[in-house]
């Protein structure tokens, strides 16, 4: 009887860690799920119950192309390694044990390899190849490291299968490819499904491989969701996740329980059944593995031939027009407005930071036609030859630029022969009142404020070196675009000291950190101020989110657009840069970016709460210790590089 | 010499809702050769594992020497296992497999290299102690998984289906062998299989098992000759199993014509099974038996003739003889009283399965 | 017909999507910007910042992968104790989840780990006092931990599974109670699964750079975050390669210890 209790003991402890586990890691998924029915945008504030993002998934074309890219890439990546995979593995089945090794070896390097190596590999390869990274490069490296998987499920079962049954088949007649398929195959169909299943898993859950292997252009979900990560995540994602998640769930539950279990043996413990049917409970895990494979696929092809029909395919013409802008960064419905007008063609892509856009653009793999960077990055690429001047000839809206603007722009475009001023605005410190109250620190109006040791942990600082050190040399009233190493010194310091202080580096989670009350005070660009005060105001927060610009001046800034020297649709570009020179155009923008805008006509139309509200339209007269970046050179870039790595890495 | 080894008292087990052991009870005397037969799914293994500690009983008590070990775990009783396909450990070598016990035991190294050396020549594998598991044979591991057992001097080795794996040739070796190392040890052996030649060679007692019961207990002979029911009958050797009619004592009708037999006591006129082993037919010509028919198949068996004699009733006899009567020969059946063996007829099918120890 | 033959698109395609592109690496992590031979982006590994960020990456990947394991080895043995329906769990458990995205589950950890988020607010209800747990190390383990710990269960899973139940019950006959027989026969007879296990979550934690952004706040540098950034922000790919060449040290470490106790592929994942 005490046996009978231990017994149970067990099984309830045994069981009690089995729903632990499964919490662990279904943890995250249901609050994705929550998440995808909240009002708010905000990943830390409940703002109601809503089904609009279910609603918005479809519409929106950046998700259903990286939804379809995604679906397709796993499908087809998954069925060639099939076929390459189970290929191989017969013919390694039938090596000598030598080379068996060797080709072992090479097949376990994907799988053992870090990914980051691999991504970064296949980067360096498809480079040198002189093979543009787009959909082919992703899908080649996602056939690559799904290859292994299908060889290492595919393996086993071959050594189960007798070769008496293969030579039985050529001995009644059976040609050696007519046995292979009838005899061979239907034996190692499960290893071949379950690696299937697996190759598509792995294809779908990919991000850093298809991070290094993508083009400019494409975006797999998972490259979608790391460009939001930055601005925020569109729900419409959460929603979307949970749907997937929630198709492959009922699938499984239906493959999986809906044919009753055959009964055991009477009268037979499992471990004894061990000795009559070896392959019973083993050949049952494969029957699920195979189930979920099915279930897999089938969701798969239901999912992506429903979105071939939904994608619309647009007849690719000569008219067209490549725009390489910053994610988030235009009213989608404004590129719709412009093809429908001019009746040409535009293939959007987005970047995240200049530094990434960079490289794209010098290496010319994806001929942008108009791309839209920041001020110091304009020089950079000026500097470097890889701009082509613009015909104003063809933008008489570029009379609606406040020229302010165009003033302001000479700081890294002299003349004002190569960019054409898209939005501007300044950084500045947010702050949370009642939490600052709470701290009994006053309102901050001196960068130094951010070395308040009352403030610990309660600071969130800008991710890029450039931001960073900004706030630093601003603090000790230099120049932000100095060279001075001794400068750059003390500011490297004040930011180590810093550091203990500092919640997090963020970029645009500086938002949602500070509308859900995560810090008191952070870094953050002005163009996120109008979405702020919305926010806050909706939410119903019980905390003022103040901006304020410090008093040794800050970045102003501006992006604009400029049309690469090796762009192959410049009028196409100048038309796109008039049209967005609208001001009802403009107008459109600022109300979806919120970020300031240099138009004055579009400035014009707004209600003049907005105009004078100065939080976002600080008037550039009261900033006159602010500057521009410029761009400081390679050299000098380095040194800002290293510097800021020293503080990362302390 | 009195007590029993080990006394199953009142076992029932089930699984799920499939009653493997019901109200099982059985003794085993120190020093016997008992052999648990049935076929698969009978509950001889389960039998065995109860005894080894793998599996606890429902209901009923395990008296081990006098003790009651019913919950005692595997590793604490002082028996062990010889386990269908061996369950040798890979990751060791044969001596470290063989001195695993001893090491759990803390016995002295000396101690324990004499012993390996000793267990490894009783089961004539000297020499071996540094090679790999995956090395040997089938049947030198099987020696091995009984080195490894003996060397802990248990005074009861399990042994389940041991040999089951092997060829019939090794098998018939092994067989030899554990006799042999029953005999040197002087340890009790119990021993599960389900092929009854195994089980009548080496056994001192036979136990026949058929769904959770005990079918028949006894010496190989007694339950070859007298079978006490249909199943047993049936089990063990080939049998002509017919109905008769117990006429009065010592008499018996089969298919109309009347038999002498041995057996008393079924009372006048009742129905009854009638066992006759095949060897114990005798054909004879026409006019010279007691029933007559017609050779309808015929094998060659190498030590006899293997016939079917068909009778006007339409049962086929099988009958072993080393006279050869060609097929289509009339011939006429003659059986000596003792080679009859009468049982009751089971009334159902429960019963037939508990059998008439009931 | 000759089977060797079927191959052929195999080989070829590793040597030009494996073998040539780890031959790049090299080749860009021994140049400089001008072509030139030079050993300096393989020695810059030992400057401050890159040596600090290497050990910090091997301390937390060594941590989470011990975790993993500590958390896997319980988990796959009581699987294996389920049977054949252990195999149908792992799918629910392990496979699932991944057709959530990665990132998707990783960026739910910040909401759950937040200040203002979900633990904190389960504490705040039972009258906790709240932790910080959002961008400290702990959370980076954490997050490579829930990443990686499939690699960790499978093929520890696989290994148990496929011991036979009677060698374990042979070593309890033989007298060794429940530690003693996880401690002469389980464990060593899933060696393989554990190394290949070992190996799988170790190699991802340690190159990982996105749980750093995500739940570290970027204030973590690890040697993948460094690696990435020469990549996509400093624009350095020599030095890039040089550092990835550095890691694949530890890769080939890895290998070889496959090579060496996982010598028949019991311990493969899949």
């Amino acid at each position: 009887m005490m046996k009978q209790t231990q017994k149970s003991l067990k099984q309830f402890v045994s069981n009690f860690y089995l729903v632990l586990i499964l919490i662990f890691l279904y943890a995250p998924i249901m609050t994705m799920m929550v998440l995808s029915f909240n009002t708010s945008k905000s990943r830390t504030q409940w703002g109601g119950f809503t089904l609009n993002w279910y609603r918005q998934m479809l519409s929106d074309p950046n998700i259903v192309s990286a939804l379809y890219n995604t679906l397709l890439i796993a499908f087809i990546s998954a069925f060639a390694a099939c076929i390459i995979g189970t290929a191989a593995a017969i013919a390694i089945e039938s090596m000598k044990p030598v080379s068996r090794t060797v080709i072992l070896g090479i097949t376990n390097i994907p799988m053992l390899n870090a990914d980051i190596v691999t991504g970064i590999s296949l980067m360096l390869a498809f480079i040198a190849f002189g093979i543009s990274l787009g959909f082919k490069t992703i899908l080649i490296s996602h056939i690559t490291f799904n290859i292994p998987y299908v060889i290492l499920s595919v393996m086993p079962k071959l050594k189960q299968t007798s070769k008496s049954t293969y030579e039985a088949a050529l001995d009644l007649g059976a040609s050696p490819v007519y046995a292979f398929f009838k005899v061979v195959f239907p034996d190692i169909m499960p290893g071949v499904l379950s690696g299937f299943l697996l190759a598509f898993t792995m294809s779908l859950d990919d991000f850093i491989i298809t991070h290094f292997t993508r083009g400019a252009g494409i975006n797999t979900l998972s490259t979608l969701i790391y460009s939001q990560v930055r601005r925020g995540i569109q729900p419409s994602m959460y929603a979307l996740s949970s749907v997937i998640f929630l198709a492959v769930l009922i699938l499984l539950l239906i493959t999986n329980y809906k044919p009753k279990e055959r009964k055991q043996i009477p009268g037979m413990a499992p471990s004894n059944s061990a000795s009559s049917a070896p392959s019973g409970p083993e050949r049952n895990r494969f029957d699920q593995i195979q189930k979920g494979a099915m279930a897999a696929a089938a969701v798969a092809i239901v999912l992506s031939v429903g979105f071939i029909t939904i994608k619309k395919y647009t007849a690719a013409d000569s008219n067209e027009l490549y725009v390489y802008n910053w994610g988030e960064y235009i009213d989608e419905e404004v590129v719709s407005m412009f093809e429908e007008e001019t009746g040409i063609h535009v293939t959007y892509d987005m970047f995240e930071t200049n530094e990434e856009m960079y490289p794209v653009i010098e290496a010319g793999a994806v001929m942008y036609d108009v791309v839209c960077p920041s001020d110091y990055m304009i020089q950079k690429m000026m500097e470097n030859n890889l701009l082509a001047e613009i015909n104003f000839d063809n933008i008489p809206n570029i009379s609606q630029i406040n020229p302010v603007y165009m003033e302001m722009s000479k700081s890294f475009d002299p003349q004002n022969r190569y960019s054409v001023p898209y939005c501007w605005g300044t950084v500045g410190i947010l702050y949370n009142t009642k939490r600052l109250a709470e701290l009994g620190v006053a309102a901050p109006e001196s960068w130094n404020d951010l070395w308040d040791p009352a403030l610990s942990g309660e600071i969130l600082m800008q991710d890029s070196v450039r931001d960073a050190f900004m706030v630093a040399l601003k603090g000790l009233n230099y120049s932000m675009n100095t060279t001075e190493l001794s400068q750059l010194q003390e500011a490297k310091q004040l930011l180590i000291d810093q550091k203990p202080l500092v919640q997090a580096y963020v970029i645009d989670q500086v938002r949602d950190k500070m509308i859900g009350g995560e810090a008191a005070v952070g870094v953050i660009y002005s163009g996120e101020m109008l979405y702020i005060q919305e926010e806050a105001e909706t939410l119903g927060l019980d905390y003022q989110l103040e901006y304020v610009i410090p008093k040794e001046g800050t970045n102003l800034w501006l992006d604009s657009w400029v049309i690469p020297s090796n762009a192959a649709n410049k009028e196409n570009a100048e038309k796109w840069i008039n049209f967005l020179c609208r001001p009802e155009i403009a107008l459109r923008n600022f109300e979806y970016i919120t970020y300031p805008t240099p138009n004055q006509g579009a400035f014009e139309l707004l209600e003049p709460e907005i105009q004078e509200n100065k939080a976002v339209f600080p008037d550039i007269q009261s900033l006159e210790n602010s500057e521009v970046y410029r761009y400081l050179g390679e050299e000098d870039d380095a040194v800002y590089n290293s510097l800021w790595k020293e503080v990362k890495s302390r | 010499m009195n007590q029993p080894l080990i006394d199953l008292q009142h076992i029932s087990k089930h699984y799920d809702n499939t009653m493997v052991l019901d109200d099982l009870s059985l003794t085993v005397k120190e020093n016997s050769f008992v052999t648990l037969l049935g076929p698969s799914g009978c509950g001889k293994t389960t039998t065995l594992r109860i005894i080894g500690g793998f599996e606890t009983p429902d209901t009923g008590k395990v008296i081990f020497n006098g003790t009651d070990i019913t919950s005692l775990p595997p590793n604490k009783r002082s028996l062990n296992t010889v386990f269908q396909k061996y369950a040798l450990f890979t990751h060791m070598t044969i001596a470290e497999n063989i001195a695993f016990g001893l090491k759990i035991k803390n016995k002295p190294k000396a101690y324990i290299d004499d012993k390996i050396k000793y267990a490894l020549k009783l089961v004539n594998l000297d020499g071996y102690e540094h090679r790999s598991v995956e090395s040997l044979s089938g049947g030198q591991q099987q020696r091995i998984a009984i080195a490894r057992a003996i060397v802990n001097e248990p005074r009861l080795l399990l042994l389940d289906e041991p040999l089951g794996a092997l060829d019939l040739k090794l098998r018939q070796d092994m067989q030899y062998e554990l006799i042999r190392l029953k005999n040197e040890l002087g340890i009790t052996f119990i021993y599960v299989t389900h092929d009854q030649e195994e089980a009548l060679t080496m056994s001192d007692t036979i136990v026949v098992m058929n769904q959770g019961y005990i079918q028949q207990m006894g010496s190989p002979e007694s339950i070859y000759n007298e079978p006490e029911n249909a199943f047993v009958a049936d089990f063990i050797g080939d049998s002509n199993i017919v109905p008769g009619i117990m006429l009065r004592d010592e008499l018996v009708e089969i298919f109309g014509a009347k038999f002498t037999c041995v057996d008393k006591g079924f009372g006048t006129n009742r129905p009854v099974d009638v066992v006759i082993r095949p060897e114990d037919i005798d054909l004879v010509e026409p006019g010279q038996g007691i029933l007559g028919g017609t050779v309808t198949h015929l094998i060659f068996k190498g030590v006899h003739y293997e016939m079917e004699v068909t009778t006007p009733d339409g049962y086929e006899w099988l009958v072993h003889s080393t006279d050869l009567f060609p097929v289509g020969k009339k011939v006429d059946i003659r059986v000596d009283p003792f080679d009859i063996q009468i049982m009751n007829k089971p009334a159902s099918e429960d019963e037939e399965a508990i059998g008439v120890n009931e | 017909m000759n089977k060797k033959l079927l191959s052929g698109p195999y080989i070829l395609w590793m040597a030009g999507f494996t073998i040539i592109p780890l031959a790049l690496i090299v080749y860009y992590g021994m140049t400089d910007r001008t072509g030139a031979f030079t050993m300096e982006n393989l020695m810059a590994i030992a400057t401050a910042e890159h040596a600090k960020a290497l050990w910090l990456s091997l301390g937390l990947s060594l941590i989470a992968t011990a975790l993993c394991l500590l958390l896997a080895y319980p988990l796959a043995m009581i699987l294996r104790l389920k049977g054949n329906r252990g195999g149908g769990f792992i799918v629910f458990i392990f496979i699932l989840p991944m057709w959530m995205n990665f990132l998707l589950r990783t960026l739910a950890w910040q909401t759950l780990l937040e200040k203002g988020g979900v633990i904190n607010g389960i504490l705040s209800f039972l009258h906790l006092p709240p932790q910080n747990l959002i961008n400290t190390p702990a959370a980076i383990i954490l997050g490579m931990v829930y990443n990686f710990m499939p690699f960790m269960v499978l093929p520890v899973y696989n290994v148990l599974s496929k011991i036979d139940d009677n060698t374990i019950n042979a070593a309890k006959d033989l007298g060794a109670n429940s530690l003693q027989t996880f401690w002469h026969i389980l464990l060593p007879l899933s060696i393989p699964g554990i190394i290949s296990g070992i190996n799988m979550v170790f190699v991802p934690a340690l190159t990982t750079f996105v749980i750093s952004n995500l739940l570290g706040g970027s204030k973590i540098l690890l040697v993948g975050n460094v690696i990435e950034q020469e990549f996509t922000k400093g624009s350095n790919w020599h030095l890039g390669s040089g550092l990835s060449l550095v890691l694949m040290v530890f890769i080939l470490i890895s290998m070889a210890l496959i090579a060496k106790y996982d010598k028949n592929g019991e311990g493969t994942a899949f």
